[in-house]
């Protein structure tokens, strides 16, 4: 139905798609006399069929906050500081736009690169590059170093994924190690959850939960198994000692016909080439001879994927023995002694895992056969989020490959970012081509960096925004010759959202001018000297899919209502801005880009579009003409179930194989410590690695014995980072749910340091300190403390603002040395020590 | 007709999303809450375990809050439904004391003066408050409004991502709610006290 | 292993919850109710009209008041005597009001009405139900154990003779009502016999609660352990009724006005006590009692 038609009438249900969190569910809100009194799901969306969780229930309050920024505004109080009012002051929007153009322009005549941006609406991912098409590089938030930095570019380069989740259909082994899927967060929570209760109770999957702290999953898990923050490669790597090195299970089928285990590695490394055609080889056992891996006529059956094979007095391995031989010192009884899981436990699990994984055995999905391997592991920020979190990944992908699970039925499925799912080219090497950057494409490398987040110098990773603030502080250590200016925020709280959280104040200190398209305001925002008013998701059109497993399609966000007040969609505020600044073609260009404009849907250069035509032109151009804006109005969203073809082997239809030994991360590495070299840098590519291992030089781990306690953060299904807690029913939830009262401390832990709930705790790390109200309990490891995000704002705004902000962030450190070297990962555990400060 | 609704305590994932949608289908003011989910803890570490339980009113066959309840504000519909009529309460509060479950909630007089941003409603507020009046007992009313209108299923029931709720009528064998109980075992909370709930939980 | 059911407020933990509406203004119903009901009981039976008055007045305004005062609905109070057949609410609503019709109009007959003995032990009758009805209203609950007990009429029934018992003396001390002299010989030692009786009862009314299931011994901790045990011991036991026992025994009546009023507050405010606190310890059985690890 056509807009002015829907809102025409008195009582009717509107589809739009919830925006509460970075998910995509599809909603219904039921409007009466104008005013949105129900939200629930779209009951006909296969993703979250009609369900909602808690956040998207509680819509309305966001749409109806009376603290919503309603018209521009202007900071009239010159002081900026926590806790300083802004003295806030309606203008215009001519007026605003006016000033910030005008600032803005100036600086992008004097350097670009003095803006900082920090634009991360998940949202609107065509958005993020507004900063690049204006001429800057940096990225000052969180877009990926404090959650998949170490995760995405991993799920890039083993099938050109952007994501990645176990089979919720057919798997019967779910092993989950420091992620929320189906319960609290991560891949589309709302849809999730059902999946994973229906692979759980009706068809009697085992689940096991590799956590420090007991999470929604860990309660329903069959097994609990606490781990010690940062080490779950460790837990991983003794699972596979014990499958190739004890009990000889491996899929040896897979990895043959799927991956690189039969190429031959030489010593440095690298793989073993042929000379003239550069062509990786293997071994031949029926000829007993290294031959190139696409031979005509060769029998997988005869190669080798295991031995050692002297070639002119050189020894080759075949990747998997190379593999297995790298991980010979990984018992699990030195890795038990790592990560606090006992070295039976580690045994029984990995016991346990190979044995669901059915090797060998395979499953007809509408007549097409497969293979079946209904187990897996599946992993998020909690087990990646760490110094080595590269490795980390690598580890957990390495588990899966062992049993050969990687995209079959029962396994670990990938996830693509948007509705292209997986990125699938053909690379060299009969590889798949390695897609490390899905957010945007790498950064050129250049001996003096240009982006303060050092995005030239991390060719595999996402972006490192912690790194902005020591650089801006400390611009001589890496030759920085310019200082930022202006900061503009769009859909982003990077004050809350970054590690070193002091530094970060320092940095916005120094702004002369920040701008921030909010609807509220929240840590950051209320630093702006002009605020522009963005349109709440109930009031705006846009197509949106995020990460959706098992699915594909968009759903469209439609206004169910008129818009309350004078705001503008961000995206039209962006345009207006680039054209005032005169940046409008640039503009243009990235969008044809970003939102997969097909040829005759380009954009003109010089003509500013509305948020409203590009939507309808993105539609066109994915859907086809006939599907626009229109058709989206009747139908609402393309979500379908993504098909077996889809969703299983679709490297193998390409006839593509995918790594089970790295070589490409140890390239990329070589490559780096060479150009580093030539720089002059001091610069640690110890990182790059083609066969994760443990590594015991890891910081946190060796952290001064005082600090004696880890300590993390968490989020559970109420919570959208901290941002939900303005919202009264989800605060009034939260703040009665022991969880997020205070600080989680263990009982034992408690007793021996005379801590009692309630008492107030001084937590200092090396990097900061913070203080929070004590929970004791059984639900945590006692080496931890873990601290809710919902206890954690500091903000104006008067919902949710707890008497202390308990903001964990602030323990963290921001620099190079704590930063993995692979990907840019940003550490997330701090080490800490307590003291009670009253009782 | 007996409307029922079981809980599947080993679907149930403790997302609160029951404990909101709740909240928005009755408009209820801070602090009321209809239903909500109770965390259970037992056990030491690292041998521990957690249960979420969801509790709401049980529409009790039996119900002692309706036998205390001197003016008759609270009945029991024809489906099992236990209501409490707003305009015969006097906010006595015996139905407080005599409900095993804890499921009565007294509106204090003055509680509708105020939404949860303080005197000035927003418009959800000033379209749902009406629907209340203080100084008196409210509780679940397994939305007989929607029932009401023909819906199947309340809405925390509609909402919840786990289908751990569902609704039905347990007096027709073939549904789904009586066949789960058959088949699971369905357990009434605290059936000692004789009250036959209509909520089952399974575990 | 199971640990321990906690006592919670507002969190969502399943537990223990202590009853929080039942509270002050209850017990106060309770108390005059039954003091008021007492003293005109024993009034009827000393055919004191000043006392009878004074009884009904306490009935009226404390009782009535304190209800008036609780009810979320005030004006609304008359729906409450809708369902005598099964709230007992409604039945000490009939009562209160049938005693308090029959009271009032019995003593503004002129003396030697013949109606007034009729009336009179009608009122009383309906006096008695005011004074034990709240035993059956508590007892009558099943979800807070510890007043799910069958003493708990009983121990209405013996504080509301205590209470008629005390004011009565009160009174007569303070010359507002004249007894004949064989009562005045006969009440003190009905006083110390209804405390004796009194403090045995509540001494087993406490003993049967530890045996009320978990949700009554978590009251029972409340009551003699917990935040409510000072109060408890000091005022109910204490001053209520060893501290009045004693006084009784030793100085008694003879000792004079000042000793009598001293009695009589003590008791009245053991009176008080017992019941405010008996509600404030009333606690709630878990929903699920079934986590077993
Ligand atoms: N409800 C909700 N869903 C969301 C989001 C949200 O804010 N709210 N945000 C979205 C975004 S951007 C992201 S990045 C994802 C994040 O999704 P997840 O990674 O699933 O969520 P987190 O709670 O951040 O972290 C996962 C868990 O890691 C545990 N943990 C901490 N340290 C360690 C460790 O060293 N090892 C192990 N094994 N576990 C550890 C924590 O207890 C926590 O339960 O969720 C997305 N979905
Ligand atoms: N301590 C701690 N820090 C963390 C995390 C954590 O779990 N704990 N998680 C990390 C991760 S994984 C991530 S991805 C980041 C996320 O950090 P952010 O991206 O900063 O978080 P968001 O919740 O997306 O919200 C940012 C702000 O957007 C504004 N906003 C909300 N709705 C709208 C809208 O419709 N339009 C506009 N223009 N603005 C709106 C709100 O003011 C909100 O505060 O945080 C990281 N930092
Ligand atoms: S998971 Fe996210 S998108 Fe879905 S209902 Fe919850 S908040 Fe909304
Ligand atoms: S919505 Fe469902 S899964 Fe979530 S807490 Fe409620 S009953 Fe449990
Ligand atoms: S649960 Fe309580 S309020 Fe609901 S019917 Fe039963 S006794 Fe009444
Ligand atoms: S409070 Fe209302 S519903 Fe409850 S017993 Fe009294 S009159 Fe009945
Ligand atoms: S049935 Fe309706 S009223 Fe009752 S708890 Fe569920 S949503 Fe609330
Ligand atoms: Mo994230």
């Amino acid at each position: 139905m056509k807009q002015s038609e829907m809102v025409a009438q008195k009582d009717y249900w509107a589809k739009s798609a919830c925006k509460m969190c970075i998910h995509s569910c599809a909603i219904r809100a039921h409007v009466v006399d104008g005013v949105v009194v129900k939200i629930e799901g779209d009951p006909d969306n296969p993703s979250n069929r009609g369900k909602l969780c808690p956040k998207g229930q509680a819509g309305i309050h966001r749409l109806y906050d009376p603290h919503r920024v309603k018209t521009p505004l202007r900071r009239t109080n010159p002081e900026k500081g926590i806790g300083v009012d802004p003295k806030w002051e309606p203008i215009s929007w001519d007026e605003a736009l006016d000033t910030v153009a005008e600032k803005l322009k100036a600086i992008r005549e004097d350097d670009p690169r003095k803006l900082l941006p920090a634009i991360n609406d998940f949202h609107r991912i065509h958005i993020w590059g507004w900063g690049a098409a204006f001429g800057t590089p940096h990225y000052f938030s969180t877009v990926g170093q404090y959650c998949g930095a170490a995760y995405h570019p991993l799920n890039g380069i083993l099938d050109g994924s952007f994501a990645a989740i176990n089979d919720y259909n057919h798997c019967k082994y779910w092993i989950q190690i420091g992620a929320g899927d189906g319960f609290s967060s991560h891949l589309h929570v709302a849809a999730s959850i059902k999946r994973m209760a229906d692979a759980r109770v009706e068809r009697g999957m085992k689940l096991v939960v590799v956590e420090p702290r007991m999470s929604a999953g860990a309660a329903k898990a069959d097994e609990w198994l606490p781990v010690r923050p940062g080490t779950d490669r460790a837990f991983v790597l003794g699972m596979v000692y014990v499958l190739l090195h004890e009990q000889n299970v491996y899929d040896a089928g897979f990895m043959r016909k799927h991956t690189n285990g039969i190429y031959l590695v030489a010593p440095d490394g690298n793989l073993f080439r042929n000379a003239e055609t550069a062509k990786p080889m293997v071994w031949d056992s029926a000829g007993n001879t290294a031959r190139e891996y696409d031979t005509e006529g060769l029998n997988l059956e005869d190669v080798a994927l295991e031995g050692v094979y002297t070639i002119e007095g050189v020894e080759y391995r075949p990747a998997f023995q190379e593999v297995k031989d790298s991980l010979k010192d990984h018992t699990p009884e030195r890795m038990a002694e790592i990560c606090s899981i006992p070295a039976e436990t580690i045994r029984r699990i990995a016991t346990e895992f190979g044995e669901a994984a059915c090797i060998d055995s395979t499953i007809k999905i509408n007549g097409k056969e497969y293979p079946y391997r209904p187990a897996a592991v599946n992993f998020y920020r909690g087990a990646i989020g760490h110094f080595d979190g590269g490795l980390d990944s690598a580890a957990m992908k390495l588990i899966n490959l062992v049993i050969g699970n990687i995209d079959v039925p029962g396994g670990h499925i990938g996830v693509g970012l948007d509705h292209r799912l997986l990125i699938l080219k053909e690379g060299k090497d009969g590889m798949i081509e390695p897609q490390p950057h899905l957010l945007h494409p790498a950064y050129e490398f250049a001996e003096k960096p240009y982006s303060y987040q050092l995005m030239e110098w991390y060719p595999i990773g996402i972006d490192p925004g912690h790194l902005i603030a020591e650089n801006v502080l400390n611009p001589e250590k890496y030759g920085f010759d310019f200082q930022p200016e202006a900061l503009i925020i769009e859909h982003s709280n990077p004050m809350w959202n970054l590690s070193a959280t002091n530094k970060v104040i320092e940095v916005f200190k120094k702004l002369k001018f920040i701008v921030a398209i909010d609807i509220v305001l929240n840590e950051s925002t209320d630093w702006a000297d002009i605020v522009l008013p963005d349109l709440s998701y109930l009031e705006s059109h846009l197509l949106v899919c995020i990460e959706p497993p098992m699915v594909t399609g968009h759903v469209y966000r439609r206004p169910v209502i008129e818009p309350l007040y004078d705001g503008r969609d961000a995206t039209d505020i962006l345009t207006e801005l680039a054209k005032r600044i005169g940046f409008l073609p640039e503009w243009n260009g990235l969008l044809n880009f970003t939102m997969f404009l097909s040829e005759e849907n380009h954009l003109d250069p010089d003509t500013p579009y509305s948020s409203l035509e590009l939507t309808d032109r993105m539609a066109k151009s994915i859907y086809g003409q006939d599907k626009g804006l229109e058709w989206f109005q009747e139908h609402g969203h393309t979500t379908r179930d993504q098909t077996p073809e889809e969703m299983y082997l679709p490297y193998a239809k390409l006839g593509q194989r995918i790594p089970l030994y790295f070589n490409f991360i140890k390239e990329v590495g070589d490559d780096m410590a060479e150009k580093m070299k030539t720089a002059g840098v001091e610069w640690d590519t110890s990182a790059y690695l083609p066969v994760p291992v443990w590594r015991d030089h890891h910081p946190l781990h060796n952290t001064p014995p005082e600090y004696d306690l880890y300590a993390f953060a968490f989020k559970e299904a109420q919570a959208n980072f901290s941002e939900s807690t303005t919202l009264p029913w989800i605060d009034e939830v939260v703040s009665c749910q022991p969880m997020h009262l205070g600080v989680m401390i263990n009982s034992k832990t408690a007793r021996n340091k005379g801590i009692k709930t309630g008492d107030i705790l001084k937590i200092e790390s090396p990097f900061g300190e913070i203080t929070g109200r004590a929970t004791v309990g059984e639900e945590v490891h006692p080496e931890c403390i873990a601290i809710s995000n919902t206890i954690s704002r500091w903000s104006q705004h008067p919902v949710g603002k707890k008497q202390r902000s308990t903001h964990f962030n602030k323990l963290l450190p921001a620099d190079v040395k704590w930063t993995c070297g692979m990907t840019g990962h940003l550490e997330t555990t701090a080490r800490v020590k307590l003291s009670v400060i009253s009782e | 007709m007996r409307l029922g609704m079981v809980i599947d305590l080993k679907r149930c994932v403790g997302c609160q999303a029951c404990t909101v949608a709740c909240k928005a289908e009755n408009g209820t003011s801070p602090g009321i809450m209809y239903t909500k989910v109770l965390d259970q803890v037992s056990g030491t570490y690292p041998n521990v375990r957690k249960q979420f339980v969801p509790v709401l009113c049980n529409h009790c066959r039996n119900a002692p809050c309706e036998r205390v309840c001197p003016t008759g504000a609270t009945h029991k519909r024809e489906d099992g439904i236990v209501l409490v009529d707003h305009d015969k309460c006097i906010g006595c509060r015996a139905c407080y004391v005599a409900c095993p479950y804890n499921n009565r909630i007294f509106l204090k007089r003055g509680k509708l003066k105020e939404g949860y941003y303080g005197k000035k409603m927003t418009p959800y507020e000033r379209a749902k408050y009406p629907e209340h009046q203080d100084g008196i007992v409210e509780k679940c009313k397994f939305c007989s409004h929607r029932i009401d209108e023909g819906l199947t299923e309340t809405s925390c029931v509609q909402t919840c991502p786990a289908d751990a709720r569902i609704f039905g009528n347990l007096d027709d064998p073939e549904s789904k709610v009586s066949r789960l109980i058959r088949s699971r075992g369905g357990r009434q909370a605290l059936c000692e006290d004789d009250t036959d709930p209509s909520v089952y939980y399974l575990d | 292993m199971g640990r321990s059911i906690p006592l919670v407020e507002k969190e969502f933990v399943a537990g223990f919850r202590q009853q929080t509406e039942w509270a002050g203004l209850i017990a106060s119903a309770f108390f005059f109710g039954k003091v008021g009901s007492g003293l005109f009981i024993m009034s009827v039976f000393l055919q004191s009209r000043l006392g009878m008055l004074i009884g009904l007045l306490i009935v009226l305004c404390g009782k009535g008041g304190a209800h008036m005062l609780y009810l979320g609905r005030p004006l609304r109070f008359w729906r409450a005597m809708s369902r005598p057949g099964s709230s007992w609410v409604s039945r000490g609503i009939w009562a209160m009001s049938l005693m308090l019709a029959a009271g009032f109009i019995a003593i503004s007959l002129p003396p030697g009405s013949p109606l007034f003995m009729p009336l009179a032990i009608f009122a009383v009758i309906c006096a008695f139900v005011v004074a034990v009805y709240d035993g059956f209203l508590l007892t009558s609950s099943p979800a807070i154990p510890i007043w799910n007990t069958a003493l708990m009429p009983v121990m209405c029934m013996f504080y509301a003779l205590l209470g008629g018992t005390t004011m009565v003396l009160f009174l007569k001390h303070l010359g507002f009502i004249q007894l004949s002299g064989k009562f005045t010989a006969l009440l003190p030692s009905v006083e110390i016999t209804l405390l004796v009786v009194n403090l045995l009862i509540v001494l087993l009314f406490l003993v049967g609660s530890i045996n009320t299931g978990s949700a009554g011994r978590e009251s029972f901790d409340l009551l003699v352990k917990g935040p409510y045990a000072v109060p408890f011991f000091a005022l109910v036991i204490g001053v209520g009724l060893v501290f009045t026992l004693l006084m009784s025994f030793v100085a008694g009546p003879r000792a004079g006005a000042g000793t009598v009023a001293l009695i009589t507050v003590a008791d009245l405010i053991g009176h008080y006590f017992i019941f405010f606190l008996l509600l404030k310890v009333g606690v709630f059985k878990p929903v699920l009692g079934f986590l077993k690890i």
